[in-house]
């Protein structure tokens, strides 16, 4: 197993450096160049090359790459050409951030995706089945920032529960910034829970039907005995894959529910740094959404091997 | 089958979910500093244009309208414009030129202290303009003012400084009353100006940093304007999402607000808690041709164009009625030097008749550019589509990105929409129209019109200079190639507990000082 592990390393790092190289030259083909976007309408022709040449704009794509990749090697991500601080500094706060919401949203995620999964296997064909097959499903096919509107209209306007925005740097305790991430929180869950309880359901089944199930039982175990200690284990591999992929979403940053709940988090510094042709943030961060892929599969692989003896 | 196993497995999960909430409990309270002050009133304001990494505080390098809430928070100027755009005092008491209006001398205000103590006089002023000028500092604002000679800059004593220009600018102290001119603090480094500027304004900085999403302001305590500001802290941010904007100030997650679109101002106004704020403004919306393109080059083609737009309806739809109707001049009616017209009426016979004798009796073909950069533009365009076409004006509607709308479109296609802010009769006309502007948007190119200006500039007699800039109007209006039918108010809202707050038809000129809550 350390073997698959450092093999997966090895090759982790050769897909970070290919995916920094392909993402520079992406960005390279965009039009225009930071100098433009900072100045945007008050450019003249004098300032842009000012500031062309304080951001070495004016050095060759190869060699700014290749100045990135030599510094990156000591342990430096650079200077944010537009908001002109460390980028490991300004990246790490929205990271933080995105953890923290990644993280609230993990918390309810987790009981509800694996609870669902197992009451509508359980009573599959039944009333509880079907009411929340339905439920799972709208929320499967309705776009994040639609359930986040309606969250908002709902729990903020029209009953004035919890506060529309997550504008967490206002936040002054825990609770207030509990309230404020309720609703991202909500529509995150919402729009993630889905697939994982279909798998859920669709897995547990199986095993249900499966004739060591059938065996455990003609043995006299107790019922919950069987589901959680002979069923469940080996159901959950499916989900545990589905959940690495919605972590790796999620740390990808949610640009949508950023959007609408206004969030402070890694998506929309990404989408930011694009439109302002922030080369070193963008590579920053794409090295670590790219991070986040990795990791997270390997640790649901690994999760998957552990609860499976056979892959032992 | 295992119906009655389901409590036992329930509890469980929530035990495990209740444990992990605990633990997850330290780990976020780290992650947010703010602590609770002694309480504070504190008055939280939003900017609609989006701030981000681009923001600074460098009034000299400032673009974007959070930039300039933030430097008016913080700096003031020699002189401010009043709803006229007419020059008014703010750090300078009084001022007066030689006969020729090429030397002008300011008398400045006297005990204004600087956030670091440092007492405000006429060398801070001496180094802020001559910084500004200087081609190092790469400022947007040094074109516009060219006519001052940074040599000839000199502080005459502690409380007077002298300016020598070179050329005669009689509207002087209104050219200098713009975003740019913040008087900075001699002494401070360069590298601090961009996110911890000292000025002398109502509030200091507390915590700046480009990329954040809010920044703070805390009171200065010795403000040299009595009683002001009425709030302790200011917390600025940006939401550009007009939505999300509404949806905050109605549920009183901020207490201030601007940059409006018509249909919210319309939702705020049933709402008790919250007071709509609005300004009558001289920002321009504009439909802008090249005229040394054809079609375009042809005055009768620019007529007809003109001729096609209903500006009523243009205000009722574009707007909701929250403007004015202008007539294909910058310059708005009640601004200071307007020329007053009887706006053109639609006739659309009109408009056939002067594209048939321009060679086009089956009308013509053209591609307008616009884009949701500016609120209205696509309403704007849309409906000039419709006018247009039964004139035999086939427009293609072109939408293009709003991120680089002003990079990659304007002034780089020849029929655009196009926005101003308001802005006093000098600089509504000269900016985009003179020959030599680089945002000349229209490829208007008249010797006339520019000597009006340069001759309205030079001259000391109010009745003559009123009449050279309304001659350029004219000339504009009759013969241009920008089609400017509204004014949009400037629209913003308060929380009802909020007062104190004006908008200014200047967009970057944002007084917080006088500010109250509750």
């Amino acid at each position: 197993m350390s073997k698959m592990v450092l093999t997966r390393l090895g090759m982790a790092l050769i897909s970070l450096l290919a995916v920094s190289a392909i993402i520079f030259w992406c960005v390279e083909f965009l039009p225009g160049d930071a100098a433009e976007r900072i100045l945007g309408r008050n450019a003249t022709p004098e300032s842009l090359a000012l500031l062309r040449e304080k951001l070495h704009l004016n050095l060759s794509a190869g060699e700014r790459y290749l100045h990135w990749l030599t510094s990156l090697l000591s342990g430096d991500f650079g200077t944010s050409l537009v908001a002109d601080r460390p980028v490991l500094d300004y990246i790490a706060s929205r990271i933080a951030n995105t953890a923290l919401l990644s993280g609230f949203a993990l918390i309810l995620y987790i009981p509800i995706s694996i609870g669902f999964g197992i009451l509508t296997a359980i009573y599959r064909g039944r009333f509880t089945d079907h009411a929340i097959s339905v439920i799972v499903l709208i929320f499967m096919c309705l776009p994040e920032f639609v359930i986040g509107i309606l969250l908002i209209s709902i729990f903020a306007i029209k009953l004035a529960w919890l506060p529309p925005l997550a504008l967490i740097g206002s936040a002054q305790s825990f609770g207030q910034l509990v309230e404020l991430m309720a609703l991202p929180t909500i529509t995150i869950v919402a729009a993630m829970s889905a697939y994982a309880v279909r798998m859920m359901r669709e897995s547990l089944i199986e095993v249900l039907d499966s004739s060591y199930v059938l065996m455990a039982r003609l043995k006299g175990l107790p019922k919950w005995r069987v589901l959680l200690f002979h069923a469940l284990p080996n159901a959950l591999g499916p989900a545990i894959n589905i959940t690495a992929l919605n972590v790796a979403w999620m740390i990808g940053g949610v640009v949508v529910v950023e959007a609408v709940f206004e969030f402070p988090g890694i998506g929309r510094l990404m989408v930011d740094s694009i439109s302002h042709k922030d080369v070193p943030v963008i590579l920053a961060i794409s090295i670590v959404m790219t991070g986040a892929y990795i990791v997270t599969n390997l640790v649901a692989d690994l999760l998957v091997i552990l609860l499976n003896p056979k892959l032992r | 089958m295992y119906g009655k196993d389901i409590l036992r497995i329930s509890r469980r999960a929530l035990l495990a979910t209740t444990g992990a909430a605990l633990a997850a409990g330290p780990l976020a309270t780290a992650l947010h500093v703010p602590k609770a002050f002694a309480q504070p009133k504190t008055l939280r304001i939003a900017a609609g244009e989006a701030d981000g990494a681009t923001g600074t505080l460098d009034p000299a390098l400032s673009t974007a309208d959070p930039d300039a809430a933030r430097i008016n928070l913080v700096f003031e100027r020699l002189v401010v414009l009043d709803d006229t755009f007419s020059a008014a005092p703010q750090l300078a008491t009084s001022w007066e030129s030689n006969a020729t209006g090429d030397e002008w001398t300011f008398k400045l205000q006297e005990g204004v202290k600087f956030h670091d103590g440092e007492p405000f006089s006429a060398k801070h002023v001496v180094y802020t303009f001559k910084r500004l000028l200087d081609p190092k500092t790469a400022s947007p604002g040094a074109s516009s003012m060219a006519a001052i000679d940074p040599a000839a800059i000199t502080a005459v004593d502690d409380l007077t400084v002298r300016f020598k220009l070179k050329a005669a600018t009689v509207e002087f102290p209104a050219l200098i009353a713009n975003r740019f001119t913040y008087i900075l603090r001699e002494g401070q480094p360069e590298s601090e100006l961009r996110t911890s500027g000292i000025g002398t304004g109502p509030f200091k900085v507390q915590k700046f940093v480009p990329g954040d999403d809010v920044s703070t302001y805390v009171k200065n305590e010795s403000y040299w304007r009595a009683g002001l500001p009425k709030v302790d802290v200011v917390e600025l941010r940006a939401i550009p999402e007009e939505s999300a904007r509404i949806a905050a100030i109605q549920s009183g997650q901020i207490d201030l607000c601007w940059d409006l679109g018509r249909a919210g101002v319309e939702e705020l106004q049933k709402n008790p808690d919250v007071k709509v704020v609005t300004t009558r403004a001289p920002f321009v919306l504009t439909l802008s041709c090249w005229a040394d393109t054809p079609p375009f080059d042809d005055v009768r083609v620019r007529q007809a164009m003109k001729y096609v737009v209903d500006r009523e309806q243009m205000l009722q739809l574009v707007l909701r009625g929250l403007g004015n109707i202008g007539d294909d001049n910058p310059v708005a009616p009640w601004v200071q030097y307007a020329l007053k017209t009887e706006p053109r009426a639609r006739d659309v016979e009109k408009a056939k008749a002067l594209l048939a004798e321009a060679g086009h009796p089956d009308g013509i073909d053209v591609e307008l550019f616009t884009s949701e950069t500016t609120p209205g533009f696509i309403e704007m365009a849309t409906l000039y589509q419709a006018m247009a076409s039964e004139a035999g004006i086939r427009v293609k509607l072109t939408k293009a990105p709003s991120s680089d709308y002003w990079s990659a479109v304007w002034l780089k296609q020849p029929f655009v929409c196009s926005s101003w802010s308001g802005r006093g009769a000098d600089d509504a006309l000269a900016a985009p129209y003179l020959s030599t502007s680089d945002w000349n948007e229209t490829h208007w190119k008249r010797p006339e019109f520019d000597a009006f200006i340069t001759e309205a500039r030079a001259t000391t007699d109010v009745a003559k200079r009123t009449e050279l800039y309304q001659k350029a109007q004219q000339l504009l209006r009759d013969d241009g190639g920008a089609i400017i039918s509204v004014f949009p108010d400037a629209l913003g809202a308060v929380r009802a507990n909020v007062s104190g707050w004006k908008l200014h038809p200047q967009q970057s000129t944002k007084d917080f000082s006088e500010v109250s809550i509750g």
